[in-house]
């Protein structure tokens, strides 16, 4: 009896003790604002790795590689818009990647913008690469912090999950002890 | 402590799934009724207390409370904790199971053998001895499973050559965490539970 007391008080105070808790794990936060990749390494459980080995690879191909700075910190125009993937690799046996898909790099860069096909620059409907390039700038600053803190809460650590993973390992418990009790009830009759 | 899939070459990775699985299967047919219940609720602390990360400079340890299990569950660690990595990794992406068998190696090997050195001291010795005797023991499982981190590394890649002295680096602070957090409850256990330690209930003062 004294046993399962003592085990319950150290179920909760583990629970309780891990409920507000962030893992230890390597994430990567990137983003494209007017066609350069930005973002940034961090562990979830707190501190950003420097000095990182950062690598873009389109295709399975390794087109750009670089190295965080002291927050962490990449950036890297690319020559050619389209889909990548950013893998940070500090060592250590921690590596983190995210994709970034073809609609985050949207419209060319408005310094770079090639003058507009006569037949795009002839349609009425058509909008001015310029003010194309300010949109796609305005929206991808303003919806990163919406980015920062959905990466944030999706590596967070949850209750039920806990909870859930407790339950499963006192499953496990009971299956075993029915287990050994069939044993035994067998080996008695 | 975790090594993420990926990180690890094909070799390494096979290397650990069959050390652990003999380990698992050796733990798991020296497990009888008595010590399931003890062994599920260590396995529900490493769960829950190696999620909690402890930010350090540029990185964040966490817990592993490897000496424990191994002073109170002996062979039994081992099964604890591969069931609660499978979860961790199920649950929350940590570690992986592609690796599960080399983090199974790396965090519940050293306990066990940590463990079966300092037992003795632990059973016999004077209660403030044998908790120092089990903090020892405790930061020496975490050094041990540092090392063996580091040996997984290099030995999938020699390009991961110079990340061993960090990863032994950065467990330095945890294993003074570890010694103190272990001490301290094996002095509680050895007033309230000194027969989960393996010593007889008459030594209870």
């Amino acid at each position: 009896m004294r046993a399962v007391v003592v085990a319950l008080v150290l179920a909760v105070l583990v629970v309780v003790a891990a409920t507000p808790a962030e893992a230890h794990r390597l994430r990567v936060f990137a983003t494209v604002e007017s066609g350069v990749i930005e973002g940034y390494a961090f562990f979830v459980g707190g501190g950003r790795p420097e000095g990182a080995a950062v690598r873009f690879v389109r295709a399975g191909e390794l087109v750009h590689a670089t190295t965080t700075d002291a927050a962490g910190a990449f950036a890297w125009r690319p020559e050619e818009t389209g889909p990548l993937t950013v893998v940070v690799d500090p060592g250590g046996g921690h590596t983190a990647e995210v994709t970034l898909g073809a609609e985050r790099f949207g419209a060319a860069p408005a310094g770079e913008a090639t003058p507009a096909p006569a037949s795009q620059a002839a349609s009425p409907d058509a909008l001015d690469p310029k003010i194309e390039a300010a949109i796609e700038a305005a929206v991808a600053r303003q919806i990163r912090p919406l980015l920062e803190a959905q990466a944030a809460a999706e590596s967070r650590i949850r209750f039920n999950d806990v909870m859930g993973g407790i339950g499963m390992i006192v499953g496990l418990a009971g299956v075993g002890l029915w287990a050994r009790t069939r044993t035994r009830a067998r080996d008695d009759g | 402590m975790h090594l993420q899939d990926g990180v690890l070459s094909a070799p390494v990775l096979a290397g650990g799934a069959v050390l652990a699985a003999a380990g698992v299967g050796w733990g798991l047919r020296r497990l009888d009724e008595a010590a399931i219940p003890r062994t599920a609720v260590l396995a529900a602390a490493f769960f829950a207390l190696s999620l909690v990360a402890i930010p350090l400079g540029p990185t964040s340890v966490h817990l592993v409370l490897g000496g424990l299990m191994g002073l109170v569950l002996g062979a039994h660690a081992l099964p604890a904790v591969a069931a609660a990595l499978v979860l961790q990794a199920a649950l929350f992406g940590f570690g992986g199971l592609a690796s599960l068998g080399v983090n199974t190696v790396i965090l519940a090997g050293p306990p066990v053998l940590v463990a079966a050195v300092a037992r003795p001291l632990v059973v016999r010795a004077a209660p403030p001895l044998a908790a120092m005797a089990a903090g020892t023991a405790a930061a020496a499982s975490v050094a041990l499973s540092a090392s063996l981190m580091a040996a997984a590394l290099r030995l999938s890649d020699v390009a991961y050559a110079p990340a061993a002295p960090l990863v032994i680096a950065t467990n330095v602070p945890l294993m003074g965490i570890e010694a103190v957090v272990t001490a301290s409850i094996v002095g509680f256990l050895l007033k309230a539970r000194p027969d989960l330690l393996g010593r007889s209930a008459e030594v209870r003062p």
